[in-house]
């Protein structure tokens, strides 16, 4: 079978004859394949979507296609979309083989080929010793199990993942995510992944779709989103600690400097020669990765330390600048002191500018690549 | 479930069932207000020729039961009303107040007696009938035979286990923090459960105070085999027409039966979300 | 009392209810004991007076041969278990009364609990003034039984509304004698204790079914289950707990039939609606065999017993869990 392809086209989602609009718009192109992760807080309008592809909900406006055909006039379960809910959904007095079965059973499929797909999944999932416990004795990790396995027992052509570790503890939160790794490369199924935890997003997605008010603020690769975040709102939403961001105005020649100048409230930064930014109000971003301590007298931010924080590998501190809080992730070997005073130093092509209006991300230098 | 409209066909199912709830209704609200020259009209009239309330005058005036020259209902229905309003609100004021306290006790103090349940339900299923026997030889021997005391502590008895258990699904429902606030304030137990739990119950002490009314009221057996002439209840009096004029007196019975069912069905729809509750001993929350 | 339904086992049935009670966790028996047991005092002894002494005083009354013309109790003849065996072996009455009360139980329990579940699950869809209707569908479980026996029993007269309706539809020559004959009064009987019961059904099942998850059901409906599979596999399971409950408490308040059938038939024609609850009411205050009455109810009451743990055997363990 080949894995088929999934693309959300101008969806939109009104409630209340428009007074509500949980989807506003969202263009979506998931390849086959892949896995990945709609990233948001809550309210934003994940789920929502994931209601429309799997056919829960039906779209005000907008298509979803599977391989090019469109698929909103289907009824959820020809689909061929599977969902995995957040809190599992299993048949409570069915036992485990008879939930793996469920998706089989009421499509009146042979008794042989559903014992043999029931197996199977059964192998893959390490549930076969517990094929006929009752869903109900079992434990968390061991429902989600069983809420995935009968899902693809019915082959989906796209899996459709709601939240499926928030209901975990700890531990088998981290069992339970290498386990949908494993599964997720032995069967190489085309994955939507929802979850307002960007931990979750970074170690299983492919790539990461921001949701925010409805709206699909970027889609990047996992790999490179923390680091090239295109909207403030993702900025402050990625990343531990999240991107430092000032907001304030570009003027030339302020406090002495020579060319133009970053202001915001007392601080007052010198924008390096060739920056091609007009005049106007930005917001400006700091990675805590890309910042570095500095002797003050070396560095163009001055400040003191407020608060160290140690994470094991590395060191998360606080340093106020005037009466900025910026956030520095250091090596852990590297110990500032409370109150110390240090200076805050950092790559100039580190830089990020977003439109004060557009919220977006600005190439600042005439040659198209960031500063 | 995913919630769907109704269609042309279950509508009209629903409506066929309601035509089927309400025609019972109808009829006998109808026949309470029908003149005497309907009653009998064969075949029966559905609508009354000339709506009047003569009915429910002749119910309380002994005389005007006379004229219908039927032997033994020269009683009017005043002492069955006042003895069902007398018998009512006492068993349930009774049963209510104690019931609240076991409720207390056993949802707060897991004072519950293992025993109790076997108790409850051997003598809810133990047929009323011979449960009387023993009742009226205990009441001639301490002299309560045809007395409302006897009738009302057997009100209070049978009506018990409700108001306890479903007063006690109603306490549990209270998070216990805001009562432990309270004696953290240095009240004592009891004054905590007076100034706080029970007025916080207040909606849920209405509802079981109306279910067990409900309960009371309708009763019929205990009241059939314990009175003679000093006690009345209207269930009674309504038999009693039954039996002493062969029904023949339809108006008339039909209004007694209005009078008996009105106050019912109005505090009925008052706790209607706590019915289920009420019936299943709050196993059942709406 | 004769007319509500009764309790289901109390032990059991705090549990049920889909959301956990806050505050029914563990109660500080060391704390407050004193306390506790003060505040069931009242109870425990309105219980033993009325409740207790009688039932033993019944009891005591099954195993002599007293009837009230034969002056004290206490002087009464002890005759052992021969009330017990005169009713078990030759008392065909009793038989009849017996199986009588289960035939016509369990029909109104099947018609009931179907008129009920259909109902509820029209309930469950979306239409205008439900509420309203909500209310007028629970009318008749408010009414009190004596006057819902006397309305049927009006409009079963031969001249009453029910035989015109049905000379209507099937043509004039229909005039059904509903109270002379065996069959037609046993199925009066029954019409009128489903227009009254149904509505409990209604009620508990449409709480049941709206404290049905929704997950589940939608993951049954994304997997490809049509409706009707919906409903069967995975909504009825659920209910399970809920079903039962109801069967209890109608099981244990039908099996006492007796305002309705008092008021509609007394019994008759002959002893064709002779109830359990009928029989041994004229037993004791017609014949005046007091005694003899008294044993019967005791056996009502074990066959009884015996039922309804029959009906909770099944989601013991079910009621057990949601407890937890």
């Amino acid at each position: 079978m080949s894995i088929p392809k999934l693309e959300l086209v101008s969806l939109v989602k009104e409630y209340n004859d428009g007074a509500v609009v949980a989807v506003d718009g969202i263009d979506l192109s998931v390849a086959p394949g892949e896995t990945i992760a709609l990233l948001g807080p809550s309210g934003c309008g994940k789920s929502t979507t994931l209601n429309m592809v799997v056919g829960l909900e039906e779209p005000t406006s907008g298509d979803i296609h599977i391989d090019g055909l469109s698929i909103v006039n289907i009824p959820p379960g020809k689909r061929n979309v599977g969902l995995v809910f957040q809190d599992y959904a299993v048949f409570p007095s069915m036992t485990v083989r008879q939930n793996l079965a469920f998706g089989l059973v009421v499509r009146k499929k042979g008794r042989e080929e559903i014992a043999r797909a029931v197996d199977e999944v059964a192998e893959l999932l390490g549930m076969v010793g517990r094929l006929d416990v009752r869903a109900r004795d079992l434990g968390g990790s061991e429902m989600q199990r069983v809420a995935i396995g009968r899902t693809l027992v019915t082959k989906p052509a796209v899996l459709l993942l709601d939240e499926p570790l928030s209901n975990l503890e700890a531990a088998a939160r981290l069992a339970m995510r290498r386990e949908l790794r494993r599964l997720q490369s032995e069967i190489g199924l085309t994955i939507i992944y929802v979850t307002h935890d960007q931990i979750e997003a970074l170690s299983l997605a492919d790539r990461i779709a921001v949701m925010h008010a409805g709206k699909i603020l970027q889609v990047e690769k996992t790999s490179l989103i923390c680091e090239r975040p295109d909207h403030v709102y993702v900025a402050g939403f990625l990343g531990s600690p999240p991107m430092n961001l000032l907001a304030g105005e570009i003027r030339p020649g302020v406090a002495g400097a020579a060319g133009p100048a970053f202001t915001h409230g007392p601080l007052t930064l010198a924008l390096p020669a060739g920056c091609a930014l007009e005049k106007g109000s930005y917001t400006l971003g700091l990675r805590p990765e890309s910042l570095r301590l500095a002797p003050e007298s070396e560095a163009p931010l001055a400040g003191t330390v407020s608060l160290v924080e140690f994470r094991g590998g590395d060191v998360v501190v606080t340093v106020d600048v005037a009466s900025v809080k910026l956030d520095v992730i250091l090596p852990a070997t590297e110990r500032p002191a409370m109150g110390q005073s240090v200076g805050v130093d950092f790559d100039p092509e580190s830089l990020v500018f977003f439109g004060g209006d557009t919220s977006r991300r600005l190439d600042a230098s005439p040659m198209g690549r960031p500063l | 479930m995913l919630s769907k409209k109704l269609t042309l066909f279950q509508a009209a199912l629903l409506a066929a069932a309601l035509a089927v709830v309400l025609f019972p209704v109808f009829w006998i609200l109808m026949t309470a207000i029908k003149p005497p020259t309907d009653w009998n009209a064969s075949p029966a009239i559905w609508m009354p020729s000339q709506p009047t309330l003569v009915n429910f005058k002749t119910l309380f005036d002994p005389d005007a039961l006379k004229e219908y020259g039927v032997g033994g209902v020269s009683q009017s229905a005043t002492k069955a009303v006042i003895g069902s309003l007398l018998a009512s609100i006492t068993a349930t004021t009774l049963s209510v107040l104690i019931g609240l306290f076991a409720a207390i006790g056993i949802s707060r103090y897991g004072a519950e007696n293992k025993s109790t349940p076997l108790v409850i339900l051997s003598g809810r299923m133990f047929p009323p009938a011979a449960i009387a026997v023993p009742f009226v030889i205990i009441f001639s021997n301490i002299g309560l035979t045809d007395s409302y005391v006897g009738l009302i502590a057997i009100y209070v008895a049978a009506t018990l286990p409700f108001s306890t258990w479903m007063l006690k699904s109603f306490v549990d429902d209270l998070p216990r923090e805001i009562e432990e606030a309270a004696m953290i304030d240095g009240k004592s137990r009891i004054k905590a459960h007076l100034t706080v739990t029970i007025p916080l119950i207040r909606g849920g002490l209405f509802a079981t105070t109306m279910f067990i009314f409900i309960l009371n009221w309708s009763e019929f057996m205990f009241a059939l085999v314990l009175s003679y002439s000093n006690v009345s209840t209207i269930p009674v009096q309504l038999a009693k027409y039954v039996t002493a004029t062969a029904g023949t007196l339809y108006g008339v019975q039909a209004a007694l039966a209005v009078l008996a069912m009105v106050p019912l069905v109005i505090v009925g729809y008052l706790i209607q979300g706590h019915l289920a509750r009420g019936m299943t001993f709050g196993a059942i929350k709406q | 009392m004769a007319s509500p339904p009764g309790p289901t086992h109390p032990a059991d049935a705090p549990g049920l209810s889909p959301a956990a009670p806050h505050g029914g966790g563990k109660p500080p028996r060391a704390k407050g004991g004193n306390i506790g047991l003060a505040l069931t005092l009242p109870g425990q002894i309105v219980s033993i007076l009325v409740l207790v002494i009688p039932l033993l005083v019944a009891l005591y009354m099954s195993f002599t041969d007293w009837s009230p013309t034969r002056g004290s109790l206490f002087d009464a003849e002890f005759v052992g278990f021969e009330n017990y065996s005169e009713l078990l072996i030759w008392d065909t009455r009793f038989l009849y009364a017996v199986l009588r009360t289960l035939c016509i139980s369990a029909v109104c329990l099947a018609l009931e609990f179907a008129f009920g579940l259909s109902l509820a699950v029209l309930f469950m869809r979306r239409f205008r003034g439900k509420s309203l209707l909500f209310s007028a569908f629970l009318t008749p479980m408010m009414i009190l039984p004596v006057v819902v026996g006397y309305i049927f029993w009006m409009l079963f007269q031969s001249s009453g509304p029910v035989n015109q309706i049905l000379e209507f539809v099937l043509g004039p020559d229909v005039a059904l004698e509903w109270f002379r004959s065996a069959p037609l009064a046993v199925t009066a009987v029954i019409i009128t204790e489903v227009w009254h019961w149904t509505p409990l059904f209604f009620l508990i099942l449409l709480s049941g079914l709206n404290s049905v998850p929704e997950n589940p059901v939608r993951a049954a409906v994304i997997l490809g289950a049509n409706p009707r599979q919906v409903f069967w596999r995975v909504v009825m399971p659920t209910l399970k707990p809920v079903i039962i409950v109801a069967f209890v408490i109608r099981t244990m308040e039908i099996i006492k039939l007796f305002d309705e059938v008092f008021m509609l038939t007394r019994g008759g024609p002959g002893s064709a609606t002779e109830t359990i609850s009928l029989y041994i009411y004229k037993l004791a205050f017609n014949d005046f065999q007091l005694a003899y009455g008294a044993a019967a109810a005791f056996l009502v009451l074990l066959g009884a017993l015996g039922l309804i743990h029959l009906l909770l055997l099944p989601v013991r363990n079910q009621l057990l869990e949601v407890k937890r």
